[in-house]
């Protein structure tokens, strides 16, 4: 049997694409918007051991995969998974549990992220595992590198122990290749062994004064001090070379621990700088100045400490191998920084040394080299590596993938099956949006999350970024474009109309010669415009099918006693929980079911209603300028307009129909409510029910 | 296509009174690129009808379904248990497929749900044109590809009657003059002389008109 | 000298118009054919003009043969498919008609019938076609008649297309036409004398005879509703001054008339006075204009 499962770009939206671990995020995202938070934590969980940890510092490809990034912004896909994995009904998610026991015992060395979803996954698998790690606390970088204001230790003490609470094993202050050489775990009884050591050996500056000068230290170490509350020795102006996040958050700790001024000096622009955007705001921000362009050239020293860093002006020369401009020294424009202190943040190389008379490493940075990539396996039969000891220093969310994939492989390996390959079309840029689209698609900016503010910033580790509020989420997860969920055509119904062609904002249905009718599930926004204007009904939409609508209707119209009022309300409204429950508690003859839009009612829905035996219907779409279509609504005053008339003939009345703008805030406008409300209850019940 | 028009609610709800048990039956080709005949506007008018019958507490039901093309015998063949279950068929075909349900259930009563306009293409949504009258001898050759029996309002042959205004016909005071427009297609195509033809008279189709391909191989020849 | 006659003469022409009315009465219309008897050379008798359901032309026309007028009877393809047109005309030769105006008719939307169903099975062309074939003794389908007649078939043209493309389709229609067996013109109402001349310049070397159109203009008002409604008439701003400033109204539509009529004589082969009503004055419009 073939196992090889081939992931096309097609399948996923570009978020999920985009994901090491390809997390749904278009389905959580939309959980979030329909204020389904459990299950949006949910969705994440089940893929992702750490999601409190990620919706922190995840470098997030997602967003920069993001369609809406080419719109104005990427949806804050981060952060909504922090609000899905903060809040209060995260509680309620059941864990899954470890799964039968299979009695192998399996040997995890390191338990940064790496090591901790593999561990996670591997217990669920029903092994028995042990993490060995060498420092006396968990969490490798995430613990020793990223500093409290940006991962709280608490969150990280939380997310761990969700882990161990599976009954996984932890044996910390063993180094292994010192205390315990690899292959003597097989003779412990370990049936194979996953090593996921990270890469926490900063990388020389390769400078003059580096070695022999007092005050330059290396910033792993550095942050390890930090990071464990063991306040290092702190210069008062203080130099951070690199451009990495490593960088940022070394100079951010720096002036944490009070020093006077923070530089942070890096070779190329700001555009090069692989640090995450926000996190260079925030730094300069804070006051740390950047100086760009700028390579380090020699560390002075006066009575063996640093004095100052000479410097030079770098510019940007033809593109190198990866595709980064190279740097070149300006000649001539040397100059010197004042600096007591000197911060090496270039880049960390996995520290392998203990290792290597066991497994092969590779022959530049010390990684690890794997005999089998696809699996994970090392030279050494079983034993597996993954995570910075194999890729050098990378992100969480890469190591966690790692993790995830050696539990599958060391499962199979144990079982002795072969372990499914599933290839996975790297798709490196998502499609360009046409500009016309572009144009088209209504612009909703980014929702922020408050940050502290400076001063009480700089007073200590506390966390800089707060959690979304609900109504924040959800409005940012409003924003979400539906990739790839929109509209499918079924070829057998479809008879070549054309009108999906015409009717769509976007231009996403095009025709073959031959009259065929292919929706393009990139340019497609889910609006359901289409799928209403179909007259063969051959649409569907992919987020909240029609047959959904349909239950949806006959359920409230069964379910009330009183009067039965079905009311549609559009999800892009602006209206919180309470609005939903007071108007409930008001009006406990409205249903309220909830749309994307007004454009996804149809006539017959309404007609639907009536018949079951509603008395009124109401309909209360988004203000416009939270419409995403502009041209979208008209046609629901028409189709509307076009069923009132069915009621009048029929001796309804066409009153009992009433289309309502919601307010700013709220759902639905109380006066005019009450008068609707009023209007009901003259006519009589429905004579239909 | 067949272009054809959804008949008002008050219409069929006054031709449906006391039909029986009823069945709403689509037309998925003309029809409904009309926006008259589909599976859409099946699910409307039956849902319509059936709330009228409660009204009036009539008990009988309403079925609906649809069929790729009305005036096929094959297609029908498929409702023909549906049809036979009910007093009525409510077509939302045009002429055509409602005379062909007539011919195929002759004890059933077919009613028109839609009224059949003409042969013609959507100009823009919505928005439906005439453009051939199915005249049975084609003159478009002569006329850069712009029929004036059909548009213009006299179905003249020798070129304008004379009576445009600003180039819009007299008669149909939104439509600009057909012959000027076939006259200055000509003009580009640098084929003004078409118009100075001898002059025709036209052969008109004999009513009801039929097409007998005596070229085409008959059914089970070898 | 009949109709035919003084076409073939070259002599300047007057023709007149009448057009019956909805009913049986017909008093009126014979006394106002009466008054202009001896001063034109033909009257024509209008076919359900407007489209407006009205006493038949060939009836009217039969009536002036027997006072002694020479009528043209006006035929449109509007109402008659071409076995009712043939037969007409065969009725009307019997009746004594000689002379026919072949014309393809407005449509019924414009008249008090607007549902009716247009015919046009012929159109102005194919009918004066139709009209030779029977003149040389043979019907539409090619069957030989018993007893054939000889009618005068002309037809008109509208020399005042407001623009390019229709006036190029006039011409070309109007050469169609000579083609199809037209022996002579008449023109819609002519007011632009110049822009007539460039007309006639352009179809001069057609060499058949163009009879001008001359309608009496009642008024200022319906000056201006002729601008806008009919098609090819345009009334120049200075005549529809002259009638607003003057005191006594038919006074000067006939002098205005008449003024035309005088530089027509010097451009084509005849007028064509259609008085709408005003019959009794056409007569002063000619003395005006020395005929
Ligand atoms: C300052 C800093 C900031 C960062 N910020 C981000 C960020 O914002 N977002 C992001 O995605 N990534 C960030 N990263 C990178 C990210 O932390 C790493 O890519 C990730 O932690 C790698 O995980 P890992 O499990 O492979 O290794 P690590 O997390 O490095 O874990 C390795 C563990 O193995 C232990 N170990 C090492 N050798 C032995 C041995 N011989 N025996 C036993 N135990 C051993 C170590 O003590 C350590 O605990 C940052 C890194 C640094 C240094
Ligand atoms: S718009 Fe939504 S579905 Fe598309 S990439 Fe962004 S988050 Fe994912
Ligand atoms: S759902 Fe909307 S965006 Fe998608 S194809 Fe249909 S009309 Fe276009
Ligand atoms: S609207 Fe429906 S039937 Fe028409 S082309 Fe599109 S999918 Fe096909």
């Amino acid at each position: 049997m073939d196992n090889t499962t081939h992931i096309e770009y097609q399948d996923f939206p570009p978020c999920q694409m985009a994901c090491p671990i390809l997390t749904d995020a278009r389905e959580y995202v939309q959980f979030i918007a329909e204020r389904r938070f459990e299950e949006a934590f949910a969705s994440i969980r089940k893929l992702n051991p750490l999601p409190r940890v990620c919706g922190r510092i995840c470098m997030h490809p997602c967003e920069i995969a993001c369609k809406r990034g080419q719109i104005e912004e990427p949806i804050s896909i981060a952060a909504l998974k922090r609000f899905a994995a903060d809040g209060p009904w995260a509680d309620h998610y059941k864990v899954a549990l470890p799964g039968k026991s299979t009695g192998y015992k399996v040997a995890v060395v390191g338990s940064g992220p790496a090591g901790l979803a593999a561990a996670h996954d591997l217990a669920l698998l029903g092994h028995h595992v042990t993490i060995f790690e060498a420092l006396p606390v968990l969490g490798g970088m995430l613990r020793t590198g990223i500093p409290a204001y940006r991962l709280p230790k608490d969150v990280l003490d939380e997310q761990i122990q969700t882990i161990l609470d599976l009954g996984v094993e932890v044996k910390t202050g063993v180094l292994i290749g010192e205390d315990i050489k690899l292959s003597n775990l097989f003779e412990h009884g370990y049936k194979a062994v996953f090593v996921a050591i990270g890469a926490h050996e900063d990388r020389k500056l390769g400078i003059a004064g580096e070695d022999e000068i007092e005050g330059v230290v290396s910033a792993v170490s550095f942050l390890r001090q930090v990071n464990q509350g063991e306040n290092p020795e702190i210069g008062k102006k203080v130099a951070v070379i690199g451009g990495g996040n490593t960088a940022i958050d070394s100079a951010r700790a720096t002036l944490r621990l009070c020093a006077d001024a923070v530089y942070i000096v890096y070779r190329r622009s700001r555009k090069e700088m692989p640090a995450e955007e926000e996190e260079i705001e925030e730094a300069a921000h804070e006051g740390i100045q950047l100086f760009y362009l700028t390579s380090p050239l020699e560390i002075i020293g006066q009575d063996g400490k640093v004095s100052a860093l000479k410097c030079i002006k770098n510019e940007l020369g033809e593109p190198d191998a990866s595709g980064r401009r190279s740097p070149k020294h300006v000649p001539g424009s040397e100059f010197a920084i004042d600096v007591d202190m000197v911060i090496a943040a270039i880049g960390q190389v996995p520290d392998s040394s203990l290792l290597a008379d066991e497994l092969e490493l590779t022959e530049r940075g010390n990684r690890i080299h794997l005999n089998v990539p696809n699996t994970l396996a090392t030279t050494l039969a079983g034993v597996f590596a993954g995570g910075d000891a194999v890729t050098g220093s990378a992100t969480a969310i890469e190591a966690i993938a790692a993790g995830k994939k050696v539990a599958i492989s060391i499962d199979c390996y144990l079982r002795e099956e072969s372990p499914p390959t599933a290839s996975r079309t790297e798709v490196v840029e998502t499609k360009k949006l046409p500009s016309g689209v572009v144009e088209k698609t209504q612009k909703f900016a980014r929702c922020h999350n408050i940050s502290l503010p400076i001063d009480e910033r700089l007073k200590g580790f506390d966390e800089v970024k707060s959690v979304f509020s609900e109504d924040l989420a959800v409005q940012e997860a409003l924003r979400c474009l539906h990739c790839g969920i929109g509209a499918s055509v079924s070829t057998e119904r479809c008879i070549s109309c054309l009108n999906c062609v015409q009717v769509c904002p976007v231009g996403a249905p095009a025709t073959t010669k031959m009259g065929e009718i292919n929706i393009d599930r990139f340019l497609c926004q889910a609006c359901g415009i289409c799928a209403l204007e179909c007259p063969v009904q051959a649409i569907d939409i992919g987020l909240h099918p029609r047959g959904e609508l349909g239950q949806q209707i006959k359920k409230a119209v069964s379910m009330s006693e009183d009067t039965a009022v079905v009311g549609f309300f559009d999800y892009q409204g602006s209206f919180g929980p309470d609005d939903v429950s007071s108007l409930k508690k008001q009006y406990p003859g409205i249903a309220p079911i909830m749309v994307f839009g007004l454009r996804r009612v149809d006539t017959s829905d309404v007609l639907n209603a009536f018949e079951a035996g509603a008395d009124a219907v109401l309909l209360a779409g988004c203000p416009s300028a939270r419409e995403p279509f502009a041209a979208a609504s008209s046609g629901v005053t028409q189709r509307m307009a076009q069923a009132k008339a069915v009621l009048d003939v029929l001796g309804l009345d066409g009153r009992r129909l009433q289309i309502f703008d919601m307010p700013e805030r709220g759902l639905v406008d109380e006066e005019h409510l009450t008068e609707f409300m009023h209007t009901i209850a003259d006519l009589g019940p429905n004579p239909l029910r | 296509m067949i272009i054809v028009e959804p008949k008002s609610f008050e219409e069929i709800e006054q031709m449906t009174k006391g039909c029986g048990r009823l069945l709403v039956l689509g037309c998925e080709t003309c029809s409904a690129m009309c926006f008259a005949g589909g599976q859409r506007q099946v699910a409307e008018i039956a849902s319509s009808i059936r709330m009228s019958k409660k009204m009036s507490q009539d008990q009988t039901e309403v079925l609906d379904d649809t069929v790729a093309r009305q005036c096929e015998l094959e297609f029908l063949d498929h409702v023909k248990d549906k049809v036979a279950a009910c007093n009525t068929v409510l077509s939302l075909s045009c002429g055509a497929g409602v005379q062909t349900m007539a011919k195929m259930f002759p004890d059933r009563r077919i009613l028109p749900a839609v009224n059949t306009k003409f042969i013609g293409r959507a100009t823009k949504r919505g928005e439906w044109m005439e453009m051939c009258m199915a005249c049975g001898d084609c003159i478009l050759e002569r006329t850069a590809g712009i029929c004036p029996v059909t548009r213009c309002a006299k179905g003249l042959l020798n070129g304008p009657c004379g009576g445009a205004t600003g180039g819009i016909c007299e008669v149909s005071k939104d439509q600009p003059c057909v012959w000027q427009e076939i006259y200055h297609a000509l003009k580009r195509l640098n084929m003004l002389h078409y118009l100075k033809q001898k002059p025709q008279v036209k052969d008109w189709p004999v009513h009801p008109d039929k097409v007998v391909r005596k070229d085409l191989r008959e059914v089970g020849a070898t | 000298m009949s109709f035919r006659e003084s076409l073939e003469s070259g002599k300047f022409l007057v023709t007149a118009e009448v057009g019956p009315g909805k009913g049986t009465d017909v008093e009126h219309l014979l006394k106002d054919a009466d008054i202009i008897k001896n001063r034109v050379d033909a009257v024509n008798v209008t076919d359900l003009q407007s489209s407006v359901m009205r006493l038949g032309s060939m009836a009217f026309s039969h009536l002036l043969t027997d006072m002694g007028i020479e009528p043209i009877f006006q035929m449109t393809g509007r109402d008659r498919n071409r076995l009712a047109l043939q037969s007409d005309l065969l009725s009307a030769w019997v009746l004594g008609i000689r002379n026919v105006l072949a014309l393809t008719g407005d449509h019924p939307t414009m008249g008090d019938h607007p549902h009716a169903k247009p015919v046009f099975d012929l159109d102005s062309v194919s009918l004066l076609e139709m009209i030779n074939k029977l003149n040389s003794g043979y019907d539409m389908a090619g069957n030989e008649l018993k007893g054939v007649p000889e009618f005068l078939p002309g037809a008109v043209v509208n020399p005042g297309a407001d623009n390019e493309a229709a006036l190029d389709l006039q011409i070309m229609k109007m050469e169609k036409k000579i083609e199809a067996g037209a022996k002579f013109f008449q023109t819609q109402a002519v007011y632009d004398i110049d822009l007539f001349e460039k007309f006639i310049k352009r179809v001069e070397g057609f060499k058949v005879p163009i009879i001008g159109g001359v309608i009496l203009l009642k008024s200022a008002g319906m000056a201006r509703f002729m601008n806008k409604n009919v098609a090819g008439v345009l009334v120049p701003t200075p005549l529809i001054k002259e009638m607003t400033d003057t005191k006594d109204k038919v006074k000067k539509s006939v002098e205005i008339a008449a003024r035309i009529v005088k530089r027509l004589k010097n451009l084509c082969q005849g007028v064509h006075i259609m008085a709408l009503g005003w019959e009794k004055t056409i007569p002063a419009v000619l003395d005006q204009a020395d005929i």
